[in-house]
């Protein structure tokens, strides 16, 4: 697992510099699918191939047992300004790029992380220490390890 | 026969009979199209059959308000209503573009309908919804909720609680936020006319002996479906209770593979005693060991859905249904592999429908080979003659494949083949499937419901415009090259009702060519594709009987800022015929032209 030190929010395995930049993916859900070439790293879209919500999670969940991961990790995710929050679990996903797709399309608004934008929310994260972080600062897997709830933030606050 | 000496020379050609003897007549007619004709033949006919009309079908329920439904069919006791087009199953339409289900509710309340049924595909429901539904209609029988969401348990508990004649209770993939529950207590113990129980789609834990005393005290109880908080004793113990009278099934979830013995035990003895079981399903987080202990039940299975047994393994798979020679439908995942549909081929003789759905997302697999492959598809073509409807995801396909499908099937009535890869050409030859599908449209003859992939042109646009003269619904994503494709669909196919394109290149001259053609039609749907706003406002200004709805990705609201760019793409345009004009209801990222 890279931790590179240049600018690059994601850490995970699949980082792969063709894919379209983190504020794009949030913006256009679809963006993948409009540049039908088959990376093989392309991380899965809500949308392709067209399976029913529930089948899809099914072969989530059965692809993160594969790989060995068995326990849900429920956390309480927040859109500040609402009161009533979401629960996600997060060993469905496999990249910080899967679970801001999934967080946008839960929201129905754009969803990044680290950079400061005026127009689109960003993600934070409460660790086990208790401190509000940025989110997308550490590897994946360590991310894991750490998270304890999820708050989608207005830009100004960060 | 008072009546009839009365009647007027107009009608006295067509009424024989008093209204009374018509209507009885009316009664052996079910189908909805015969029901609408008949309503047209005169006036006379059309009064009578609106008030004998007992079931009613909307596909689309902004094409009709609730008052004015009710006003036309007072008699009512059966809705069947759909709401989100068909994408939505596929994350492509907004959580709240619409389909709401509280003003029917609130309508046909008002209207003091004595609503027995309810039927609903893709609406957003809501508790209060349900709550207003479970106290308005005093012999309300069945639920049933396909794809829909917006509820939680709390609107099942007032289902339970308070219609005291219910017999079904059918949740099917919907999205319920399970406040873990009570709900299944709120079945008073004097209600025992249960016939239909299905869960499964719930998430949550449930009250195991709420659910023992219910099913106990439901001698009707013939379909039961649980979900995934069903362990394998309480499993054993249910169905011991109703084994003789069960005919549909739905398992629910093992921990593990290695289940106790004892638990076991009891599991292989009350499926010995479902004698009357035909349908089974579930299987989500199931091992293989529990799947081989419905082998003894296996002969009489006329259904069976292992599409959620993402757990186990092709060969075990293979081995269950290779006893289910009385299969008329499958509904199984990819893993099965090419050999395992040569088995299903050579097994299944009464096999009517089959669906094969993918297990890999991820392309990782691909080294495994035990995905399908035309090779599968054309052994179940060969080897099930009463093979009517098929939907098949794959990994690859060829022309010579699909011809020969075409030959061995030509009974076909539902084609949809989704191969994964978008674009993807024959993988012998590297052409488009032009000529794979349109030999599948020609030979066909009665197809009506159809979706295409891989690589194609427009060409094979062209062949479906010329043979498919039954279609009725067609699905094209990442197909074709300009908009001719489109116009020879639209020319062509003259019972086409529903059309739904995605990522094709198709634009405002094909969107425009021909406006009185959607009047004909359900609804449209185009995401990304090539249409701008200036065509759709065009599109609807020349036709007023349409509601043009353009669905924005930016939640910041209508479109304000692109009032002076008409040469913007439009991301996804949604339009469909209505005679209630511009529904009031729409989300700020839906514009109405």
């Amino acid at each position: 697992m890279e931790n590179s030190n240049s600018y690059s929010p994601y850490s995970s395995s699949s980082v792969d510099s063709t894919k379209p930049s983190p504020s794009e993916s949030s913006v256009n859900l679809s963006l993948s699918l409009t540049f039908p070439s088959t990376s093989s790293q392309r991380e899965t879209s809500q949308d392709w191939p067209p399976i029913k919500p529930r089948l899809r999670d099914t072969l989530k969940g059965l692809r993160l047992r594969q790989r060995g991961y068995h326990r849900a990790l429920f956390v309480k995710v927040y859109m500040e300004g609402v009161p009533i929050g979401r629960k996600l679990d997060l060993s469905t996903f496999s990249s910080y790029e899967s679970l801001l797709e999934n967080l946008s399309h839960m929201f129905d608004t754009s969803v990044i992380c680290g950079k400061r934008d005026i127009k689109h929310h960003v993600l934070t994260y409460q660790d086990k220490d208790g401190d509000w972080m940025m989110v997308g600062d550490i590897p994946w897997d360590m991310f894991l390890e750490t998270v304890r709830r999820l708050k989608i933030t207005r830009p100004e606050r960060c | 026969m008072n009546r009839a000496t009365k009647l007027r020379p107009s009608t006295s050609e067509m009424n024989y009979f008093p209204d009374e003897v018509i209507e009885h007549i009316f009664d052996f007619v079910a189908s909805h199209r015969d029901r609408n004709s008949i309503s047209l033949v005169n006036k006379s006919w059309h009064k009578i059959e609106r008030y004998s009309r007992r079931q009613v079908f909307i596909g689309n329920c902004y094409a009709i308000s609730p008052e004015r439904l009710i006003r036309r069919f007072p008699c009512l006791r059966s809705l069947t209503l759909k709401g989100k087009p068909h994408f939505a199953d596929f994350n492509l339409v907004p959580h709240e573009w619409g389909g709401f289900l509280h003003p029917w509710i609130d309508a046909l309340a008002k209207g003091r309908v004595k609503l027995e049924e309810l039927r609903l595909k893709r609406m957003v429901v809501s508790d209060e919804s349900l709550e207003l539904l479970s106290r308005s209609f005093v012999g309300f029988k069945s639920l049933v909720l396909v794809s829909c969401d917006g509820f939680t348990t709390d609107g099942l508990a007032s289902i339970a609680a308070n219609c005291r004649n219910l017999r079904e209770l059918d949740l099917q993939e919907n999205e319920i936020d399970d406040h873990r529950g009570q709900w299944l207590n709120c079945f008073p113990d004097t209600c025992t006319t249960l016939v239909s129980l299905n869960f499964a789609c719930l998430k949550g834990e449930i009250n195991l002996s709420a659910l023992e005393r219910l099913v106990a005290r439901s001698p009707n109880l013939k379909s039961l479906k649980v979900n995934r908080a069903v362990p394998l004793d309480a499993l054993a113990r249910l169905m011991s209770c109703c084994a003789s009278q069960l005919v549909d099934l739905g398992v629910g979830c093992y921990e593990n593979n290695e289940p106790e013995p004892e638990s076991f035990a009891k599991l292989l003895f009350a499926i010995a005693k479902c004698t009357s079981l035909r349908s089974l399903s579930g299987f989500s987080e199931v091992g293989q060991l529990c799947l081989t202990a419905f082998i003894p039940i296996s002969a009489n299975l006329t259904s069976l859905n292992l599409s959620y047994a993402a757990e186990i393994q092709g060969n075990h798979l293979i081995k269950f249904v290779h006893f289910c020679k009385r299969l008329q439908r499958l509904w199984i995942l990819d893993s099965i592999g090419d050999k395992g549909l040569e088995v299903v081929a050579s097994s299944c003789k009464e096999l009517q429908e089959l669906r094969v759905f993918p297990s890999d997302l991820h392309d990782e697999e691909d080294n495994n080979n035990t995905a399908v492959t035309e090779v599968g598809l054309v052994a179940i073509s060969a080897g099930c003659p009463k093979l009517h409807s098929i939907l098949y995801f794959c990994k690859q396909m060829t022309n010579a494949a699909l011809i020969t499908v075409a030959k061995n099937c030509p009974n076909f009535i539902r084609f949809r083949l989704c191969i994964l890869e978008p674009n993807k050409p024959d993988h012998i030859t590297s052409q488009s499937l032009d000529e794979g599908f349109g030999a599948i449209v020609q030979a066909c003859k009665g197809l009506r419901r159809l979706s295409v992939s891989g690589l194609l042109t427009d060409k094979v646009f062209l062949y479906i415009g010329m043979y498919a003269e039954q279609l009725e619904m067609l699905s094209i994503a990442f197909a074709g090259d300009t908009d001719k494709g489109m116009l020879d669909v639209l020319n062509g196919c003259k019972k086409l009702r529903k059309l739904e394109i995605r990522d094709s290149p198709f634009g405002n001259a094909a969107l425009l060519a021909d406006v009185g053609k959607y009047e004909t039609m359900r609804s449209l749907w185009m995401s990304s594709c090539e249409v701008t706003l200036g065509g759709c406002k065009r599109l609807a200004r020349n036709a007023p009987w349409l509601n043009v709805e353009i669905i924005n990705e930016n939640e910041s609201g209508r479109m304000e800022r692109n009032e002076e760019d008409e040469r913007e793409k439009v991301d996804r345009l949604y339009l469909y015929r209505t005679v209630v004009g511009t529904r009031k209801d729409a989300p700020p990222c839906v514009t109405i032209l």
